[in-house]
């Protein structure tokens, strides 16, 4: 049982701790705005960049020539009439070895949402996965970062399968089509699972997408990371100031959301950047460079920063551009700042405890029928008894 | 939910007595059954079928619906779709039954069951000619006109006009049988029979 009041020291450490650091971070947001009135051309900066040698994925480099740092895009009007958008997320139920059977499970479920006035479609796939080979990595031990990276090829190539789909019902181009998360595939591409079959189906799924006329859009709500800050830190000199121009490292240093939620007024988007990781590289290389984009899906009390990410090839699309920017207004509306069709294909996807507890009965029913008796270890069990009482 | 003749199934027990159950369900609004229709589950291992009236319908809500309550305007035609997804959104709902009798091999026997359907027992909506059976003698309402405990006479009445449809051919002579049946059971209660017969014209 946690035992509050022996936390009521630290708890006041905290609150000072939190006020001191909000002083400090207001500070630095004034003079970071500063720098990004006054920054100068897309291509000066992209060559301040490379002058640093520094690795290329700590400085959001912004893409269009002609658009100055500081431009917002602000649509005006609803999505136009038809227009479709696709959404998929995933969830899974992982291997557990004290559990009585072994096995993992993906779930994808999806949404297809046409501005027409019907309900939109709404689907969900699963998969059973039980062999040695997908349970245990070549070291024979049992996978765990494996399952993320295979879940999201799986919601990937899922998007793409309801791309495809809303084409043949006649869905009009573009056919937005979001993930919860990151597009850049958010891991380190060095393993060979990753290497041999991840990527390529992750980006067969980006090609599937591109000939289907569809959008991929990632939807990254609160997120992490500095790029632009670190950029406008090289050009800080440039704007009067004189200190180190390297990216700050320090834990409490200013992030890009925060910047951004006070630069972009309610929905308002910023212009698009890029980063120039090894990851990005691989993606470019298929084709499917990521840039991304700032999007305040908030309100003016309360500022909610999503950082959007696509392929090169869809963000050069004007007329996409100003699609995707309506409609997420008009999906985050509804759900202070969480677009709608994100959090329906979360719920369609989602494998909830009472699911996992019915698909285990089901599958020691199965086997006892079969005269094979299972049973889950003894701690787990133990461990059922107890978190009866709430505890984890 | 008219009575079809497809099996149509509605949820799974969640809890029950010998004078009925709830079902759970999470089935799409159009769905969802209405007031007095006539739905069956197995008891007993399955050898005998009990068979009840739904008396009440609860939609649950959660967490996601109460967020979008404060948001959607249903006049709004920004919000038509997502109004019209809600609504085929599969909604937590709980349905309660009254038993009225139960069916074995030898037929049916009017009355509270031997026992209760056991949890997460299969709800079905009983077919046209199941209810016509069941109905075929007034018997059907004896439990129901003791029962205080579920609004009765609202529910049998909406029973009688929903089984008067399927006697089709001797509708008046099953109306007639009906309303002497009620009349003598409820020979001390004049008014409660006079609103009863009167609601079952369809006159409340």
């Amino acid at each position: 049982m946690l035992q509050l009041a022996e936390l009521k020291d630290e708890i006041t450490a905290l609150k000072h701790a939190t006020i001191a650091r909000q002083r400090h971070r207001e500070v630095k947001t004034e003079d970071a705005l500063k720098w990004l009135a006054d920054a100068p051309d897309a291509p000066t900066l992209r060559a301040l960049v490379k002058q640093q040698g520094a690795p290329g994925e700590q400085y959001a480099l912004p893409v269009m020539d002609d658009a100055p740092l500081d431009q917002r895009f602000q649509p005006s009007g609803q999505p136009p009439s038809g227009t479709t958008v696709v959404a998929v997320d995933g969830s899974q139920i992982r291997p557990d070895r004290h559990a009585a059977i072994l096995y993992y499970l993906l779930q994808v479920g999806g949404m297809i949402f046409r501005y027409n006035g019907e309900a939109p479609r709404t689907q969900s796939k699963s998969t059973l996965h039980f062999k040695p080979s997908e349970l245990y990595d070549k070291e024979g031990l049992l996978i765990t970062g494996q399952l993320g990276q295979r879940r999201t090829v799986a919601e990937l190539k899922y998007l793409a399968q309801l791309t495809a789909q809303a084409r043949s019902a006649g869905a009009p181009a573009p056919r937005l089509a979001l993930t919860d998360g990151p597009l850049l595939w958010p891991y380190s591409g060095r393993s060979e699972e990753e290497h041999r079959q991840l990527l390529p189906a992750y980006f067969a799924a980006f090609s599937s997408l591109q000939q289907n006329a569809g959008m991929p859009v990632g939807f990254v709500e609160r997120p992490g990371g500095r790029p632009l800050v670190n950029l406008l830190r090289l050009i800080r000199p440039r704007a009067g100031q004189t200190a180190n121009a390297a990216p700050e490292s320090t834990p409490d240093r200013l992030t890009d959301r925060e910047l951004m939620a006070h630069f972009l007024q309610p929905g308002d988007r910023s212009i698009w950047f890029k980063r120039d990781s090894p990851m990005n590289q691989q993606h470019t290389r298929a084709g499917h460079a990521i840039w991304f984009t700032y999007l305040n899906v908030g309100t003016e009390t309360w500022p909610v920063i999503a950082r959007l990410e696509t392929p090169a090839w869809a963000a050069q699309h004007a007329t996409w551009n100003r699609t995707l920017h309506q409609v997420l207004l008009h999906q985050a509306r509804v759900l202070h700042g969480h677009p709608y069709v994100l959090a329906r294909a979360h719920e369609l996807a989602l494998v909830t405890h009472q699911d996992q507890a019915a698909l285990n009965n089901l599958l020691q029913q199965e086997l006892s029928a079969a005269g094979i008796t299972t049973h889950i270890s003894v701690k787990a069990e133990q461990k059922a008894y107890l978190g009866k009482n709430g505890r984890r | 939910m008219n009575q079809e003749n497809r099996a149509i199934r509605i949820g799974n027990v969640l809890r029950a007595d010998i004078r009925g159950f709830v079902a759970a369900s999470r089935i799409p609004e159009p769905e969802v059954p209405t007031f007095g229709t006539f739905v069956h589950a197995p008891i007993q291992q399955g050898q005998r079928q009990l068979t009840g009236l739904v008396y009440d319908i609860s939609m649950q809500d959660d967490q996601f619906l109460r967020h979008l309550a404060v948001t959607l305007e249903e006049d709004n035609p920004a919000h038509q779709e997502m109004i019209a997804d809600q609504r085929e959104r599969a909604i937590p709902v709980e349905i309660s039954v009254v038993a009225i009798g139960y069916r074995d091999s030898h037929g049916y026997h009017y009355g509270l069951p031997p026992q209760p359907p056991m949890v997460l027992k299969r709800i079905t909506v009983c077919r046209a000619e199941e209810v016509k059976e069941i109905t075929a003698r007034p018997e059907w309402m004896r439990s129901l006109l003791e029962n205080r405990e579920v609004p009765t006479d609202e529910l049998i009445a909406r029973a009688i006009q929903r089984s008067a449809k399927l006697h089709a051919e001797e509708q008046q002579t099953y109306l007639i049988t009906t309303g002497r049946y009620l009349a003598r059971q409820l020979v001390r209660e004049p008014l409660r029979l006079e609103t009863l017969l009167r609601r079952m014209a369809g006159g409340e």
